[in-house]
C-alpha cells in the first residue's frame, strides 16, 4: 500500500504543489505502480499542514512507514518515485529535518487536526475521519438548547478577535423569535499576514460546514451564508464543492438526515474591504448594500441580516464546534487557561525561521511559539517584538516574551488576541515605521462613515509619516497619544476603536525610538531612509556602476572599476543604491 | 416588539425624564430641552451614528455612546456635558475642520452652517494639524443643485433623505476612508427629481440651491412662513427674503403639516410670481389689440357690458369660473358677486372634472358632503391599494407617507399602467389597462362576496345591495383579468391581500389633468368601502390644488351655496358654459386658463370666440386671456392675505409677504370694486369683514346614509385606426400651468413629451428624442417622443403643462363631466 499526499494549500500550490502532484500521478502511471501494488496506491491532495516555509511538503507512505519530504520541486518527483517507491530507499537528504518535528511537537491540533490529512475536495475522506458524526449526534440526541448549553459549557470564545463567548451569542439568537433566522460564517479574513481561516477552509471545508449546521440547528436558522473574500479563489472553490457534496449526502438542504431540519448555505463573495469583517458591515454587504458598520444596538442577534436574528461566527470558531460536540464540553474546557479555553490557530510570519500555520493550546507562552515552534529568529538577528491581532492589535516587546497567549493577558499588554496573525520583528525593524505601516493600512481601509476614523486615522498616519521623514516636532508623542485616545473613544466600530493600538503600544514599549526620530532625527533600526546618511565603503566597492545607474537623483559618481562616492547634497535618500549593491559596499548610518 | 407605549425613566444631566421605551437618548434629550450637538441626525431618518458629535457618558459604562443611536434604558443616568465629552467633541470638530476648505466668505451656508456653529461652540481656537485637504471642483452642471464635495462632512443626511425618505437614491457614497465622497453614480452630473430635500438636509455648504447661489448672506435674510400654493397638501414653506424679494423657500422640521419636507415645486417653483409674464395693468381690447387702461376704465367697461347683457338677455346668460388656486376669500367673493350682483348660479370651476365628481360620489355613497384625507392615513395600515394615481407627483409630500408606511411594514399595492415612483417601491405592481380600475374593484367585491370576506349583516343593510351583487356577478377573476389585462393570479393575490387585511386604505386621485378615472371609478371604490364596512376614511382621495377644497366649500358650483346647501335653481356647469355653443354671452374667468387645462380645446375655442364679453382676471396673460375683451391683473400668492383649505380640510392662513406686482389687486378686491361700480355694494370694506362673513358660513353635513352606487362599467370603443390609449396627467416637476411660469422649474424641463413603451417604439418606428404626429379623432399635434418602459405597451403618457403642444386638442369630455381616455395614433415625422 502506497500513499502519496501532496500539500496543496495556497502555500503549497504557489511553491509548485500543483506540478508536483501531477508529476506524481504521471510517474506512478508510467511505472505502472498502481497495478503492481494492487490498486493500493493513491495520490492525495491535502490542505495546508502548517510549515509553509518548507513547501512543497510531500508525505510518502510505503509499507506502512511515513516519510515526509520538504522543498520538493516538480523535477524531483521522478527520483523519489524511482528511489523510494520502486527501489524502496527514501532519499535521506530530501527528508524533513529535526526542526520539522520540533515545529509540531508543541502544537495541539484541534481545528487543524485533519488539515493536511483529508482531501478537502472529497467528502468521503472527511466522513472516514469521523466527519459529520457531530451533526448526527446533535440532530438525533440533542435538543437545540442542549447544544447551546454544551457550547456554553465548553467556554468557546469567538476566534475572530473579539473573544465573545460563542454559546452566549447563540443563546441571544435563540431568545429572539422570528419567522426567519440566519447563521453566517465570517471568512472575511483581512489582516495583513493572516491566513488561518483561509487554510482551514482550503484544508478542511467540511469542518466549517459541520459547525454551521450545528449552530443553525441550535439557534433555529434555516439559511446560512459564508461571507468569504473573493481573493481566496481556492477556498471558495473548495467550499462550493463541499456544500454541493454535503447537500448530496443529505447533510444540507431540506430535512437534514430525515430529522425535519432545513439549512441552505450560500457562498457570498466579499470584495476585499477589511471593514466588511465587522459584523454589521458584513451584514450590509450581504444585503447588497455598501459595507459600512452600523451602531449597535440593535445587535445582529436581535436584528441582523434582512432585519432578522442572525449569528455570525468566525471560521475557526465554527470549526471548533464539531470537535466540542464529539469530544464533549469538558474535554474542550480542559484545554487552555481559566478564561480562554481550547486552542488557537496562528499564522506566524515575519523574521522567523518557520513561518506558517500553527495551532497551540491557549496559555502557551510567546517564547514557546517563537523559539520552539517557530524555530527562532531568521538570520540570527535579535528578537525585538511581536505584533498580535493585526492592525487592530499591538506590539509586544522582547521583554515580555514570557507572556501567556490568552485573551486577557494580551489585552492587559495593550494588544489583542485578534484573529491570529503573529508578525515577528527583529532588531532591523523600526517600530515607528511598523506603526506607520499599520496606520497606512487602517486609514485606507476605513469605510469613511464616522469622522474620527475617516479623518483621525489619516491624520495619525500623516503625523507618523512626518516623524519618519525627520520632521517630527517636540510634543508629537503626547499629541499622538491624545488623538489616539480620542479616536478610540469616539469611533463607531471596532476598526476605528482599535486602529490606534499599534501606535499606543509601540509608544508604550518603544518610546525611545520615537524620541530618537523626533529629537535626534535618527532611526535606530536604520529603516527610515530620510534619517539616514548613505555612504560607499571604498574598500568594498568594486566600481560595478550598478548604484550609479540606479540612482534616480544622479547623486553617485565614479569611474568604472573604481570606488564610487555619493554626493550627499544630491542624495534623496531613497535607498535604491543600498538595495542594488551586491557587495554590501553601501552603508547607511 | 417594543410593547406599545411602555414608559421608562432615565436621568439626563440630572433631569428626570419619562419617555417611551425604544426612544434614543438624543431624542429623549431634545424633547426635554437638553441640547446634544449633532450633525448627522434627522428626525425623519434612521439613526446613522457617523458624525460622533453626540457622544454621551452613561454612568457605570466604560465607553462613550452615540446618543443618536443608543436607545434610552430604564434607570439610565446620562451625562451630556462632561470634561471628557468636551474634549472629544473638540477633537471631532477639529478633525472636520482640518478636512474642510474654510471658504466661508464665499459659501452661501455661512451664518447658518452647522459646522460653523459646532466649531464656535465646541471647537478649539487653533488647529494642531496640517495635512492634505480635498480639492475637488464644484459641480454646477445640474439644473437646481450645486455640489461642493470639499465642504462635505459626510454626515450622509443627503444620501439618506434621498434614498430612504424620498425613495430616489440619486446619490450615494463612493470610495472609502479619506477618499469617501458623496456623488451620483459613476460621478456623473446629478440628474434626479430635483426635490431639493438634500439641500435642506445638508448641514454645511456642500449642497446648495443654484437659484439662491451667491444671492444673499444668510444673516441679511428675513424669514416668513407661508402655505405653498401648489397642491392640496398645504405644506408650510419658510420664505427667505432680501429687500422684499423672495430668494428661496425651505422646509423647517418643526413647522407645518410637512415638518420639513417639501417637493421641488414648493422649494424651487415659487419664483413664478416673478415671471415676466405677470400682468401689471388692466387691459381692454381695442381694435383687436389689448391696450393698457386704468382700473376705472376697465371696471366701467365690464360693468357696462355685464349690465347690458343682464338687462337684455338675462342674468342666466352670464357665467363665471373660479380658481382652486385663489384663496377662500377670493372664491367666496366671486360666487357672492355672481349670485348677489349678477343674480345667477352659473358658477363653476375645473373642480368639475375631478373634485366635484368625487364629492358627488361620496354624497351618494356615504351621505356626506366632504371627505378630507388624513396626512398620516397610510401609516400603520396593513395594506395600501393605490389605483392609477401618481401620488408622489401630484401630492409629493403626502406621497412620502406612502413610502414611509411601506418602510414600516405596510404592504403597498399599486395598480397602474405607469411605473410611478410608488410602483417602483411597491410590494406588488399590477399593470392595469388604463381606465379599468372599476372592473378591478368590482372583481374584488365579487371575490369578497363569494369568499364571504365581508360582514354579511352590515353589508346587506345598505341600500341597493341586490343591485350591486347583481352587477358584480359577471366580474369573475377571469373577466377581470381579460378587461384589465392583469394576470388572474396577480389580481387574486392582490385582492386577497387587501380583503383579508384588518387595516387598509384605497387611494386614488381625480383631477382635470387626469383622464383615466371617472365618476364610475370613484363610485366603485365607494361601493367597495361600503361593502367591506371600512367607513369613508378607508377611501383617501386628496383634492387637487392648494384651495380646491376651499373653493368647493365656498360654493363655486352651480348647484351649491357656500357651506354645501343646495341651491333652488342650479346654474350652468363648465360643461354647459364652455362646451355648448350659445349658452352664455359673458364669461368671467378668475384665475383659470381653460385653453390649457381643460379637455377638448377646439370646442372651447369655438365657444369662447362666440362670447360677447370675456373677462379674464389672472396673474399673467394666459392663453385664454389672449382672447379676452378685458384682462384684469390680479395679485398673486404671497402678495395678498387670505386662506387656503387643504385636502385635510384644514384652514391655513396665507400671507402677504411681498409687494403686489404693478397695479394688481387681490381678486376679492377687484370683485368688490366691480360690485360697487355696478352699483351694488356687497358691504365688504376690508378683509376682516370678508373673513368674518366666511367664518359665519354654516357647513352642511350630509344625512350619512350609506348606499351602493352600482354604476355599470362601460367599455370604451376601440378602433384599429387609433391603437394607443393616451393617459394625461401631471409630471413630477410641474403642476398644471402655474409651475411653467417658474424659471427654476423650467430649467429642469420645459418641453412637452409623450412617453412611449420600447416595444411600441420599435413597432411604429418611433425614435427617442424625435418628433411624431399625435392624432385623435378630435385633432392632431406634433410632440417629442420619449421612449421608456415606465408606460405599458399600448399606453402613452403625456403631461399637460405646456401650451405649445396643445395636447388637450386631442381630448374630449364625457357625459359624467370627466375627460375620458383618448384613443390616439402616433406617426413618426420623416
Amino acid at each position: 500500500m502506497i500513499c502519496v499526499s501532496v500539500c496543496m494549500g495556497t502555500g503549497g500550490i504557489s511553491a509548485g504543489g500543483d506540478k508536483v502532484f501531477h508529476n506524481f500521478e504521471a510517474e506512478l502511471l508510467k511505472h505502472d505502480i498502481e497495478a503492481t501494488v494492487n490498486k493500493g496506491c493513491s495520490v492525495h491532495q491535502v490542505g495546508c499542514r502548517g510549515l509553509c516555509a518548507k513547501d512543497v511538503l510531500v508525505d510518502v507512505i510505503a509499507n506502512g512507514v511515513k516519510s515526509t519530504y520538504e522543498h520538493i520541486k516538480p523535477d524531483m518527483v521522478m527520483k523519489i518515485v524511482e528511489e523510494h517507491l520502486i527501489k524502496g530507499a527514501p532519499i535521506k537528504e530530501w527528508l524533513v529535518k529535526e526542526d520539522y518535528h520540533n515545529f509540531n511537537a508543541k502544537q495541539m491540533k484541534v481545528v487543524l487536526e485533519d488539515c493536511g490529512v483529508v482531501d478537502p475536495e472529497d467528502i468521503e475522506s472527511y466522513i472516514e475521519r469521523g466527519g459529520y458524526q457531530a451533526v448526527k449526534k446533535v440532530l438525533t440526541t440533542m435538543t437545540p438548547l442542549d447544544t447551546v448549553e454544551t457550547i456554553k459549557r465548553s467556554g468557546l470564545r469567538g476566534r475572530g478577535g473579539g473573544g465573545f463567548p460563542t454559546g452566549l451569542k447563540w443563546e441571544f439568537a435563540v431568545k429572539n423569535h422570528a419567522d426567519q433566522k440566519y447563521i453566517i460564517c465570517n471568512a472575511d479574513e483581512g489582516d495583513p499576514g493572516a491566513f488561518m481561516d483561509r487554510s482551514v477552509i482550503e484544508g478542511n471545508p467540511h469542518s466549517v460546514l459541520e459547525g454551521m449546521i450545528i449552530g443553525a440547528y441550535a439557534i433555529g436558522a434555516t439559511k446560512g451564508y459564508v461571507y468569504i473574500r473573493a481573493e481566496y479563489p481556492l477556498a471558495v472553490e473548495r467550499l462550493r464543492i463541499a456544500i454541493k457534496a454535503a447537500k448530496e449526502k443529505g447533510f444540507l438542504g431540506k430535512n437534514i438526515l430525515g430529522r425535519g431540519v432545513d439549512l441552505e448555505i450560500k457562498v457570498k463573495l466579499g470584495a476585499g474591504a477589511f471593514v466588511c469583517g465587522e459584523e454589521t458591515a458584513l451584514i450590509a454587504s450581504i444585503e447588497g448594500k455598501r459595507g459600512t458598520p452600523k451602531s449597535r444596538p440593535p445587535f445582529p442577534a436581535q436584528k441582523g441580516l434582512f432585519g432578522k436574528p442572525t449569528v455570525i461566527n468566525n471560521v475557526e470558531t465554527l470549526a471548533n464546534v464539531p470537535q466540542i460536540i464529539k469530544r464533549g464540553a469538558d474535554w474542550f474546557a480542559s484545554i487552555g487557561t481559566e478564561k480562554s479555553k481550547g486552542t488557537k490557530v496562528f499564522a506566524i510570519t515575519g523574521k522567523i525561521k518557520n513561518s506558517g500555520l500553527i495551532e497551540v493550546p491557549m496559555g502557551i507562552s510567546l517564547k514557546e511559539i517563537i523559539y520552539d515552534i517557530g524555530g527562532g529568529m531568521e538570520d540570527e538577528l535579535a528578537f525585538k517584538a511581536v505584533q498580535t491581532g493585526g492592525p487592530s492589535g499591538g506590539c509586544i516587546p522582547a521583554s515580555m516574551i514570557d507572556l501567556k497567549v490568552d485573551y486577557e493577558s494580551l489585552a492587559a499588554a495593550g494588544s489583542i488576541m485578534g484573529s491570529g496573525g503573529l508578525v515577528v520583528m527583529n532588531e532591523g525593524d523600526c517600530m515607528v515605521n511598523i506603526a506607520k505601516f499599520f496606520l497606512e493600512f487602517t486609514q485606507l481601509e476605513s469605510c469613511g462613515k464616522c469622522t474620527p476614523c475617516r479623518i483621525g486615522t489619516k491624520r495619525l498616519f500623516e503625523i507618523l509619516t512626518r516623524i519618519t521623514e525627520g520632521k517630527g516636532r517636540k510634543g508629537d508623542i503626547e499629541f499622538l497619544i491624545d488623538v489616539c485616545n480620542d479616536v478610540k473613544a469616539t469611533s463607531l466600530c471596532g476598526l476605528g476603536m482599535t486602529a490606534p493600538n499599534p501606535i499606543l503600544s509601540t509608544i508604550k514599549y518603544f518610546r525611545r525610538e520615537y524620541e530618537a526620530h523626533i529629537n535626534e532625527k535618527r532611526c535606530p533600526a536604520k529603516v527610515c531612509n530620510a534619517l539616514l546618511t548613505f555612504t560607499i565603503d571604498k574598500e568594498a566597492c568594486t566600481g560595478c556602476t550598478m548604484c550609479a545607474k540606479t540612482c534616480p537623483a544622479s547623486a553617485i559618481e565614479g569611474d568604472k572599476k573604481k570606488p564610487h562616492t555619493i554626493i550627499s547634497d544630491k542624495c534623496i535618500k531613497c535607498g535604491s543604491c543600498f538595495d542594488v549593491c551586491k557587495f554590501k559596499a553601501v552603508n547607511k548610518e | 416588539m417594543f410593547g406599545g407605549c411602555r414608559m421608562i425613566n432615565l436621568t439626563i444631566d440630572g433631569k428626570q425624564i419619562k419617555i417611551n421605551k425604544g426612544v434614543t437618548i438624543l431624542k429623549a434629550a431634545l424633547d426635554n430641552d437638553i441640547y446634544i450637538p449633532h450633525l448627522c441626525w434627522d428626525h425623519r431618518l434612521t439613526p446613522y451614528g457617523g458624525c460622533r458629535l453626540c457622544m454621551v457618558e452613561i454612568k457605570d459604562q466604560p465607553r462613550l455612546f452615540a446618543a443618536c443611536s443608543m436607545p434610552a434604558g430604564d434607570g439610565m443616568v446620562v451625562y451630556t456635558d462632561t470634561e471628557q465629552l468636551r474634549k472629544v467633541r473638540s477633537t471631532v470638530v477639529e478633525l472636520m475642520l482640518i478636512h474642510h476648505p474654510l471658504d466661508c466668505p464665499v459659501c452661501d451656508k455661512a451664518g447658518e452652517c452647522q459646522l460653523q456653529i459646532m466649531s464656535f461652540k465646541y471647537g478649539a481656537n487653533f488647529s494642531r494639524f496640517k495635512g492634505e485637504r480635498k480639492n475637488a471642483p464644484e459641480d454646477t452642471g445640474s439644473p437646481m443643485i450645486s455640489r461642493n464635495t470639499n465642504r462635505c462632512v459626510l454626515c450622509g443626511k443627503c444620501v439618506r433623505v434621498c434614498g430612504e425618505h424620498q425613495g430616489v437614491g440619486a446619490i450615494n457614497f463612493i470610495g472609502r476612508g479619506f477618499e469617501n465622497v458623496i456623488s451620483p453614480a459613476f460621478e456623473e452630473t446629478l440628474d434626479c427629481e430635483f426635490c431639493g430635500q438634500c439641500v435642506d438636509a445638508c448641514p454645511v455648504g456642500a449642497l446648495g440651491s443654484k437659484p439662491f447661489k451667491h444671492r444673499a448672506r444668510s444673516w441679511v435674510l428675513e424669514s416668513y412662513d407661508n402655505i405653498c400654493p401648489y397642491c392640496s397638501v398645504g405644506c408650510t414653506v419658510t420664505l427667505d427674503l432680501r429687500e422684499g424679494e423672495i430668494l428661496r423657500s425651505r422646509g423647517i422640521s418643526t413647522k407645518g403639516i410637512n415638518k420639513g419636507d417639501l417637493c421641488g415645486k414648493g422649494r424651487y417653483g415659487l419664483d413664478f410670481i416673478y415671471s415676466d409674464a405677470r400682468l401689471k395693468t388692466p387691459m381692454i381690447r381695442v381694435d383687436g389689440q389689448l391696450k393698457d387702461v386704468s382700473w376705472d376704465e376697465a371696471l366701467k367697461y365690464i360693468a357696462d357690458g355685464l349690465i347690458d347683457i343682464k338687462n337684455k338677455k338675462g342674468a342666466d346668460r352670464i357665467g363665471a369660473i373660479g380658481s382652486p388656486r385663489c384663496t377662500v376669500e377670493d372664491n367666496y367673493m366671486l360666487q357672492n358677486f355672481m349670485r348677489t350682483v349678477i343674480g345667477t348660479n352659473n358658477i363653476d370651476s375645473s373642480a368639475r372634472f375631478g373634485f366635484a365628481v368625487f364629492n358627488q360620489a361620496i354624497e351618494m355613497a356615504f351621505g356626506i358632503k366632504r371627505l378630507p384625507i388624513e396626512m398620516d392615513a397610510p401609516l400603520g395600515k396593513n395594506v395600501i391599494l393605490v389605483f392609477e394615481s401618481d401620488v408622489t407627483s401630484t401630492h409629493p409630500v403626502w406621497g412620502l407617507k406612502f413610502l414611509e408606511a411601506k418602510q414600516k411594514g405596510s404592504k403597498l399595492i399599486i395598480v397602474d399602467s405607469r411605473e410611478t415612483k410608488l410602483a417602483r417601491h411597491a410590494h406588488m405592481w399590477l399593470k392595469i389597462k388604463p381606465g379599468t380600475t372599476q372592473v378591478f374593484i368590482y372583481g374584488m367585491i365579487k371575490l369578497a362576496y363569494d369568499e364571504g370576506l365581508y360582514i354579511k349583516e352590515d353589508a346587506e343593510k345598505i341600500e341597493n345591495f341586490s343591485k350591486l351583487i347583481e352587477l358584480v356577478q359577471s366580474y369573475t377573476p377571469e373577466l377581470v383579468a381579460k378587461i384589465t389585462t392583469i394576470d388572474k393570479d396577480d389580481f387574486l393575490a392582490a385582492a386577497s391581500l387587501y380583503l383579508t387585511s384588518t387595516s387598509r386604505i384605497i387611494t386614488l386621485t381625480i383631477a382635470a389633468a387626469e383622464n383615466n378615472k371617472g365618476f364610475n371609478t370613484i363610485a366603485s371604490a365607494c361601493d367597495l368601502t361600503n361593502f367591506l364596512g371600512d367607513g369613508p376614511k378607508a377611501l383617501q382621495s386628496p383634492a387637487e390644488y392648494s384651495n380646491t377644497f376651499g373653493l368647493w366649500q365656498m360654493g363655486i358650483a352651480p348647484n351649491i351655496k357656500p357651506g354645501g346647501e343646495k341651491v333652488e335653481k342650479p346654474g350652468k356647469t363648465v360643461y354647459e358654459m364652455l362646451y355648448k355653443k350659445d349658452e352664455i354671452d359673458a364669461l368671467f374667468l378668475m384665475g383659470e386658463d381653460p385653453l390649457i387645462t381643460y379637455p377638448d380645446l377646439k370646442t372651447i375655442e369655438n365657444v369662447i370666440s362666440g362670447l360677447q364679453l370675456l373677462i379674464v382676471q389672472d396673474i399673467r396673460l394666459t392663453e385664454t386671456a389672449k382672447l379676452a375683451h378685458v384682462v384684469l391683473p390680479a395679485s398673486s400668492w404671497s402678495e395678498k392675505d387670505g386662506t387656503f383649505i387643504n385636502s385635510m380640510g384644514r384652514s391655513q392662513t396665507v400671507r402677504k409677504v411681498i409687494m403686489e406686482k404693478g397695479e394688481s389687486l387681490p381678486d376679492w378686491q377687484i370683485l368688490n370694486k366691480l360690485s360697487k361700480v355696478m352699483g351694488q355694494s356687497l358691504g365688504i370694506d376690508n378683509l376682516k369683514k370678508l373673513q368674518s362673513e366666511v367664518d359665519d358660513i354654516r357647513i352642511i353635513a350630509g344625512d350619512k346614509r350609506l348606499r351602493y352606487i352600482a354604476a355599470p362599467y362601460v367599455e370604451p370603443p376601440v378602433t384599429a385606426e387609433y391603437p394607443f390609449i393616451m393617459v394625461t396627467g401631471n409630471s413630477m416637476q410641474h403642476s398644471g400651468t402655474l409651475s411653467v411660469m417658474s424659471k427654476s422649474l423650467t430649467h429642469v424641463f420645459s418641453d412637452a413629451f409623450i412617453q412611449v413603451n420600447t416595444e411600441d417604439a420599435l413597432k411604429y418606428g418611433l425614435v427617442d428624442g424625435s418628433y411624431a404626429t399625435l392624432e385623435s379623432i378630435k385633432g392632431k399635434t406634433v410632440i417629442k417622443i420619449r421612449v421608456t418602459d415606465e408606460v405599458s405597451p399600448g399606453v402613452l403618457f403625456v403631461p399637460v403643462h405646456f401650451k405649445h403642444v396643445r395636447v388637450n386638442e386631442l381630448t374630449r369630455i364625457a357625459e359624467d363631466g370627466t375627460a375620458p381616455l383618448a384613443l390616439v395614433k402616433l406617426t413618426p415625422i420623416k
